[in-house]
């Protein structure tokens, strides 16, 4: 038989295996493609992105496979972690791997339910594809927490720490409302609005930061998924002009996702915001800066002109991320600082030095508002007060943040927002966080808050110790002050040997 | 707007009031004190009277700042509620605030 060419053999081997069912009815095998509202009308116009085969596919990701294990042994072997910039960073790291790695897999388990429940074979396939990715991202990053494992705090418990630690519950829920969602919704929300319109705010600074502080295992990581995720973000503005194209009646559903979704992402990536501007030793670019390229100049100039042409107007609620760029960023880092007793990462006060770029990085907040706090933060360190929040932090019922964000322009007034439903009362961060809510109450009421579970008596007791102990955290390492720290210790240690080697 | 689902989708809200018994979760902001991020929230009895609210659970807590004095506070005020009387000394259930509410105090 000749050779035959890909687009011959993808076409034999995906779309012609595909046929129409007879004996039963299309809508008891896909039973779960009608109840959102979506209209579709031909499943054969989704284009494709990739068409690639199951042996291609294999044959391309193995090559990859091959070359990423093959940088993690040599950095295994040549002792790679101590050619960070500082242990410090390992703190932002951690923020990365616990949050991210078990999203990935749970983008795995999801896609898979797509590949299984969309009625057309191309995005059934894309689905697949996708699938397989999000497993194969998250045994890399596996691999990677496990370098960073042998050596530093934190990372030994990650999966069980994701299902219960605090600030692990705003990624967990994030996700939890994506795949609970009906499959229209989860492309709008993962695919679309998380892969493509807000991905470039998460990954780019993790994988610059990396490359920035000498984390080659992380680089080599993002280097591998890279082309992974540049087809995940074709799957994700393909489907959405898919289902914008299908249907008129679909653009209202699909703005009202875009809406939500936009807001749900937004406030996830204040973490990345705080990483961003406070633990990277060596910074490459601000929250606010990478904020204006990604999103103002990339989606709000670049894509959304574009969508104008289907009806899609700019994400409800953006005007405030736009108003909050100038602050966020240290209003979520300071929550981190004050409760990272209950955190398995370390933080500390920025140096001179840092203090000095916050400044020069946001002139129009940082100094009249930030810099007196982290003056005060140092005054009480040095008089042996390290500041802790003792107590239990207020919730967004939404987000699950701790109600942190101020009045949109207002950075002394904590916004507080308010909402009773069947005569119950519900707090929330942010106008966009009510929104969200309002529209699907009886989702939200169920929301896993960590504080109220705490209180509920779910969580290992009702101290401090026995909660961290529930949580896998060991109290004393994983968390608290970062220049009292083990991590901190061993590296000076660590350093120390490696100058007196040096020396001989 | 309700949820769209192929059920009928309804389930109890996972902090309803009788999930805490006779208590009440109350949270409380220290709103001219920045080192305070976000308010604290506190699980107490409404039989509680206010004294040992505060003496109890809100002092210990704004004791993280080394600079907090007991007898600072004031202007107490449920949010979208009412002012709170702390010399008339009320059960923490008569204040107004709902199970779940805030409680804001300056000093």
């Amino acid at each position: 038989m000749a050779k035959l060419s890909m687009r011959e053999r993808y076409s034999l081997l995906t779309r012609d295996l595909d046929w129409t069912p007879t004996y039963v009815d299309p809508k008891v095998v896909y039973p779960y493609t009608r109840y959102e509202g979506i209209k579709i009308h031909d499943w054969d116009a989704w284009e494709d992105p990739f068409r690639l085969t199951v042996d291609s596919y294999c044959k391309y990701q193995a090559e990859k496979d091959k070359k990423l294990y093959a940088v993690i042994e040599s950095f295994a072997q040549g002792q790679g972690h101590l050619h960070l910039t500082d242990a410090r960073y390992i703190n932002a790291l951690k923020i990365f791997l616990q949050g991210v790695t078990p999203l990935e897999y749970a983008a795995h388990r999801h896609f898979e339910y797509l590949a299984r429940h969309l009625d057309g074979p191309g995005p059934r396939f894309a689905a697949l594809c996708q699938s397989i990715d999000e497993l194969r991202h998250t045994q890399t990053e596996i691999h990677t927490i496990s370098q960073y494992n042998k050596y530093y705090s934190g990372l030994h418990s990650w999966s069980k720490m994701f299902d219960r630690v605090w600030y692990l519950s705003v990624p967990k829920s994030f996700f939890e409302d994506a795949i609970t969602a009906g499959p229209f919704e989860f492309l709008t929300s993962i695919s679309f609005s998380f892969e493509y319109l807000l991905t470039n705010l998460l990954f780019v600074p993790f994988m610059s930061g990396a490359s920035f502080n000498g984390d080659l295992a992380t680089m080599t990581f993002g280097f591998s998924a890279q082309s992974d995720e540049s087809r995940h973000m074709t799957l994700g503005v393909g489907a959405l002009k898919f289902l914008l194209e299908q249907d008129e009646a679909n653009v209202p559903i699909i703005q009202d996702w875009l809406d939500k979704w936009f807001w749900r992402g937004y406030r996830l990536l204040s973490l990345v915001a705080a990483m961003m501007d406070y633990m990277l030793p060596k910074r490459f670019m601000s929250w606010k800066e990478a904020f204006e390229l990604y999103f103002e100049e990339q989606m709000m100039n670049g894509l959304f002109p574009d969508l104008e042409y289907y009806g899609i107007r700019p994400p409800r609620h953006l005007e405030q991320a736009i108003t909050e760029k100038d602050y966020m960023s240290h209003q979520v880092y300071w929550l981190l600082y004050t409760f990272s007793h209950a955190a398995s990462f370390n933080t500390t006060i920025p140096g001179p030095d840092e203090l000095d770029w916050l400044s020069a990085s946001y002139p129009d907040t940082f100094d009249r508002h930030y810099r007196p706090l982290w003056d005060r933060a140092q005054r009480l360190a040095d008089s042996g007060h390290r500041f802790f929040f003792r107590g239990l932090p207020t919730l967004c019922q939404t987000c699950q943040i701790p109600m942190t964000f101020t009045e949109p322009g207002d950075m002394d007034t904590i916004s507080i927002r308010g909402t009773e439903f069947r005569g119950e009362h519900f707090n929330f961060c942010s106008d966009g966080c009510k929104w969200i809510f309002d529209r699907e109450p009886e989702k939200y009421v169920q929301a896993w808050l960590p504080v109220h579970q705490i209180y509920q008596g779910n969580c290992g007791g009702a101290t401090i110790p026995e909660v961290l102990a529930w949580y896998g955290i060991q109290n004393g390492a994983d968390n608290g002050e970062y220049l009292t720290s083990p991590d901190k210790a061993s590296w000076d240690q660590w350093k120390a040997a490696a100058q007196m080697g040096a020396s001989r | 707007m309700t949820v769209k689902a192929l059920y009928e989708y309804d389930y109890p809200s996972r902090d309803r009031q009788e999930n805490f018994g006779a208590d009440l979760l109350v949270n409380v902001q220290w709103v001219n004190n920045p080192l305070f991020g976000a308010p604290a929230c506190f699980r107490a009895p409404k039989t509680m009277p206010w004294a040992d609210f505060k003496a109890q659970l809100i002092d210990p807590w704004a004791a993280s700042d080394p600079d907090y004095d007991p007898a600072a506070p004031k202007d107490w005020q449920v949010v979208g509620g009412q002012a709170i009387d702390p010399g008339a000394n009320p059960a923490l259930g008569d204040t107004g605030v709902a199970h779940k509410g805030i409680i804001i105090f300056q000093t």
